[in-house]
C-alpha cells in the first residue's frame, strides 16, 4: 500500500532544500522514534547522512535528524523537499506527498497506530489529500 | 513608554478592545485591560485567544469590575515561540505570574477555561495574596486518568502525533477550524461571526506550534512530563478555600461534566454549581453573556451587593 520508496544517494546536483514540516519531538510517542532508526539504520549511522525518500509526484525529499543533548536520538526530523534550484514549490503536491509519507509511517510504527485511523482523522479534518486516498 | 507598551486596535468590530503588551518572562504578551474595579481575568485555552471572551467583557464592566484578558504566549495576538521546547507548563504559569504582577493585580477572580485551567490555577494556586476567587470551565487539575477521549488513538493522539500534529495543526490549522467548529453547539453561529477570527490569528503552520504542543503535554502515563506540576495542583487544590463557581457546558463530550465537574466538586466541596449551560467545551462561544451573568451575581454574593 505505501507509495514511499526509500532510495540511497539521489542526485543532488543542480536541488535545493526546501523545508515543508519540521517535528521538533519525535519521541513523544517513542514507538515513533524507533521506526525511524529501524527505518534508517540510525543506530550505526546517527545524523552522518539524511534519510532519502521518493514519493508519490515523484520529489525526493530529505529526512533530517536532528539530535538534542540529553535526548535519545533522533529528537527532531526536519524534511526537506529537494525541487530543482530555482522551481517554487507546487503545494497541493507537497501535501500529497507528505499525507504519503505520514501514511508510510504509521503502517512503519505498526501496533495500535493503524493507517486506517489516520485516514479517519484526516477525513473529520476534511483534508482534501485524503479523499484521493 | 516602551514600545512594547503602546496600544493598537484589532481591526474586528465584535473586539472594539485596546491591545496593550507587556514584557514578561521574557515574551512579549498581549493583552486588554477594560474598566475599573476588582480585577476579573478570563483565560482561554488551545488555540484561542482573548477574542472567546468578547461576550464577557461588557457586562462584567459594566457591573463595576476590571477585565483583564491575556493571550497566552503562542497565541492571539502574544508572541509565538517556534520552537516546541519554548512551552512548558511551569513556564506558562510563570507568563502569566509575571504579567499579574506587573499589573500588580490583588483580589483577582481567575476564570479558568482548557489551558487556562492549569495554568491559571497554578498562578491562584502559588499567589494565594493575590486572588479571592475561582470560576472554572471545561478544563481539569489533577494528573491521571484524563478523559477517555484523551486515551485514544483516534482522533486525540493520532491529531497530535510526531509529525501528524505539524502536517493537521500546522500545515492545516485542524484544531483552530474544524476543530473548534466541532466544539460548539451552535455551528452556524460560530462559522459567521468567529471561526475566521480564530484561524486567522494563526496564519501561518509556524504561528500555530502550541495547537499540538499543549495536546501533548496532557498526561497519558506516569512517565508524562508535567505529571508532577498536575500532581501540586490536585493537591493544593483540595486544600483551597477560596470561593469557586463551576459552569460546565451541557453537550461537552471532552471534558463531560458528569466526570469533571464531579471531580472539581470532590476537591472542593465548596464550590458553587456546576451550572449547566449549553455549549460544548468552547462554551463561551454558545453561553457567553449567560455565563457573564452568572460571574456577575456569584461575585456579587461573595461581595455582599444586593441584587
Amino acid at each position: 500500500m505505501t507509495e514511499i520508496q526509500v532510495i540511497e544517494n539521489p542526485a543532488l546536483e543542480g536541488k535545493r532544500r526546501a523545508l515543508v514540516l519540521a517535528e521538533d519531538r519525535v519521541g513523544h510517542y517513542p514507538e515513533f522514534r524507533e521506526f525511524f532508526v529501524r527505518q534508517f539504520s540510525l543506530g550505526t549511522n546517527g545524523p552522518s547522512r539524511p534519510g532519502y525518500v521518493r514519493a508519490p509526484s515523484g520529489m525526493i525529499y530529505a529526512l533530517v535528524f536532528v539530535g538534542r543533548s540529553g535526548e535519545p536520538f533522533p529528537d527532531g526530523i526536519e524534511i526537506y523537499a529537494l525541487p530543482d534550484a530555482l522551481e517554487p514549490l507546487d503545494d497541493p503536491e507537497v501535501d500529497a506527498d507528505l499525507w504519503a509519507l505520514l501514511r508510510w509511517m504509521i503502517e512503519g510504527v505498526g501496533g495500535e497506530w493503524r493507517v486506517d485511523d489516520l485516514d479517519a482523522t484526516g477525513r473529520l479534518y476534511q483534508l482534501s489529500v485524503v479523499a484521493d486516498v | 513608554m516602551e514600545a512594547l507598551e503602546t496600544a493598537h486596535r484589532f481591526a474586528h468590530d465584535q473586539w472594539p478592545y485596546e491591545s496593550k503588551f507587556r514584557r514578561v518572562n521574557g515574551w512579549r504578551m498581549h493583552y486588554v485591560d477594560e474598566g475599573i474595579g476588582d480585577p476579573v481575568v478570563l483565560l482561554h485555552g488551545n488555540p484561542a485567544w482573548g477574542f472567546l471572551y468578547r461576550k464577557f467583557i461588557k457586562p462584567l464592566t459594566a457591573a463595576g469590575r476590571r477585565v483583564i484578558v491575556p493571550d497566552m504566549i503562542g497565541f492571539g495576538l502574544s508572541e509565538k515561540p517556534v520552537r516546541e521546547q519554548a512551552h512548558t507548563l511551569d513556564g506558562h504559569i510563570a507568563n502569566l505570574t509575571g504579567l499579574l504582577r506587573q499589573l500588580d493585580v490583588h483580589n483577582a477572580t481567575m476564570v479558568c477555561h482548557d489551558w487556562g485551567g492549569p495554568t491559571g490555577l497554578g498562578f491562584a494556586l502559588s499567589n494565594p495574596d493575590r486572588v479571592r476567587a475561582l470560576v472554572v470551565m471545561s478544563t481539569w487539575a489533577w494528573p491521571l486518568p484524563p478523559a477517555e477521549f484523551h486515551k485514544r488513538i483516534f482522533p486525540w493522539r493520532m491529531m497530535h502525533a510526531p509529525l501528524v500534529g505539524p502536517y493537521l495543526l500546522g500545515r492545516h490549522n485542524a484544531l483552530a477550524g474544524r476543530g473548534m467548529y466541532l466544539s460548539v453547539v451552535d455551528r452556524k453561529k460560530f462559522r459567521a461571526e468567529a471561526q475566521s477570527v480564530y484561524e486567522g490569528i494563526l496564519p501561518d503552520p509556524g504561528s500555530r506550534l502550541l495547537t499540538w504542543t499543549w495536546p501533548r503535554w496532557i498526561p497519558l502515563d506516569e512517565s508524562a512530563r508535567g505529571l508532577t506540576r498536575f500532581e501540586w495542583l490536585e493537591r493544593e487544590l483540595r486544600k483551597s478555600k477560596l470561593p469557586t463557581l463551576l459552569v460546565w457546558g451541557r453537550e461537552d463530550e471532552v471534558f463531560d461534566h458528569a466526570t469533571f465537574a464531579t471531580r472539581f466538586k470532590e476537591l472542593l466541596p465548596h464550590a458553587e454549581g456546576p451550572e449547566l449551560v449549553t455549549g460544548r467545551h468552547f462554551l463561551q462561544e454558545d453561553s457567553g453573556e449567560e455565563i457573564a451573568g452568572k460571574i456577575n451575581r456569584f461575585l456579587d454574593r461573595i461581595e455582599g451587593r444586593q441584587p
